[in-house]
């Protein structure tokens, strides 16, 4: 809300400033006219600017919750090679699952022709039960990539909130969020353990 | 009988136990529970986050809890405390799923009093490996 006082006080200085810059430019004061004028152009720019520095450091504080790059590219940059992961991974199952149901399918024929050995038929069956079974765990891509883009979102909908701040409409205000760093992102998060460095850790913790 | 099966007559678990499978994503939920079933362990039930699966640890028996950390409402650090911290629940075996991989994650799982920890994406031999090393060492323990 913008009280009574401000607009006075905004109104004040508009006319100080004009009626400055008026007697400046009837007395041949080119300097001092340029002056005021420039003043009258700051008073119009000023909540703009300052606008725009709030909106570039809630930035730069989103995007610097996330894990820097090792490199000095930008914070940006980070945001985006987390999305193409998102890529990535998701191809990457999707390729995996394609090729576990295609070698099904060829059991399944195999099978059907019913002219395979005893043995051979039983391997097929169960070759076909462990690709059944990795085919749902590779479907676990699902559950990271959620994450990550729910992050990614996360920057998009502050940097909303920043606009909103200029004069668009203000979105609803939410819950600063978690602290957690999420899924790692291979060459992005150098403090990242695996598996095994995870097991050494907890067991020398007693686990 | 296939032979990824025969491991079920040699070990020691109880494959009736009741396991709760907290995560926030329906997919991860499934795959945990579909490796579970797999292992021989099929009395299970889902929780979608913290808050959902205490309500359920609080009205009915569970023996087991694989809980992801990320989520919703309440974390799944957040239900390990509270498990830890109630008289009827603190002796409960919990396994954490999760994506968070940094040493001061793991340390802190650890001091809140966590059995397991699996970071994602895992395998199902990951899997097979704590729960039994999670039991072995609960089985000594008493």
């Amino acid at each position: 809300m913008v009280t009574t006082s401000d607009t006075a006080g905004d109104r004040n200085a508009l006319i100080q400033h004009l009626q400055e810059a008026l007697g400046a430019l009837e007395s041949g004061d080119e300097a001092g006219w340029r002056r005021e004028i420039d003043a009258l152009a700051a008073l119009r720019t000023q909540p703009m600017m300052a606008g725009l520095g709030r909106l570039a450091r809630e930035l730069g504080q989103a995007l610097g919750d996330l894990p820097t790059v090792p490199s000095d590219a930008g914070e940006l940059d980070d945001a985006c090679a987390r999305l193409d992961h998102v890529v990535e991974m998701t191809e990457k199952a999707t390729h995996r699952t394609l090729d576990l149901a295609e070698q099904c399918r060829e059991l399944v024929t195999g099978l059907r022709e019913d002219r395979l050995p005893p043995v051979e038929h039983e391997q097929a069956l169960e070759q076909i039960r462990r690709n059944l079974t990795e085919i749902a765990l590779t479907q676990s891509y699902q559950d990271l990539t959620g994450q990550i883009i729910r992050r990614v979102v996360s920057i998009v909908r502050r940097v909303h909130e920043g606009f909103g701040a200029l004069g668009l409409p203000q979105p609803e205000e939410e819950a600063p969020g978690n602290t957690l760093a999420g899924p790692a992102v291979g060459g992005l998060d150098r403090h990242a353990v695996s598996q095994h460095d995870a097991d050494d850790l907890l067991s020398d913790l007693g686990l | 009988m296939p032979a990824s099966r025969n491991h079920e007559e040699e070990s020691p678990l109880n494959k009736n136990m009741r396991i709760l499978i907290v995560d926030d994503f329906s997919t991860m939920r499934r795959i945990v529970k579909n490796l579970l079933g797999d292992l021989g362990f099929t009395n299970t039930a889902e929780a979608e986050d913290g808050h959902a699966a205490l309500s359920l640890l609080q009205s009915q028996p569970f023996d087991f809890i694989v809980t992801d950390w990320n989520m919703p409402v309440m974390t799944g650090i957040e239900l390990l405390r509270a498990v830890r911290a109630d008289p009827k629940l603190k002796t409960l075996p919990v396994l954490m799923v999760t994506a968070e991989a940094k040493r001061e994650q793991i340390i802190e799982a650890a001091q809140a009093g966590v059995n397991g920890y699996i970071i994602k994406p895992f395998t199902a031999q990951t899997l097979e490996e704590k729960l039994g090393k999670i039991f072995e060492r609960l089985a000594a323990s008493t």
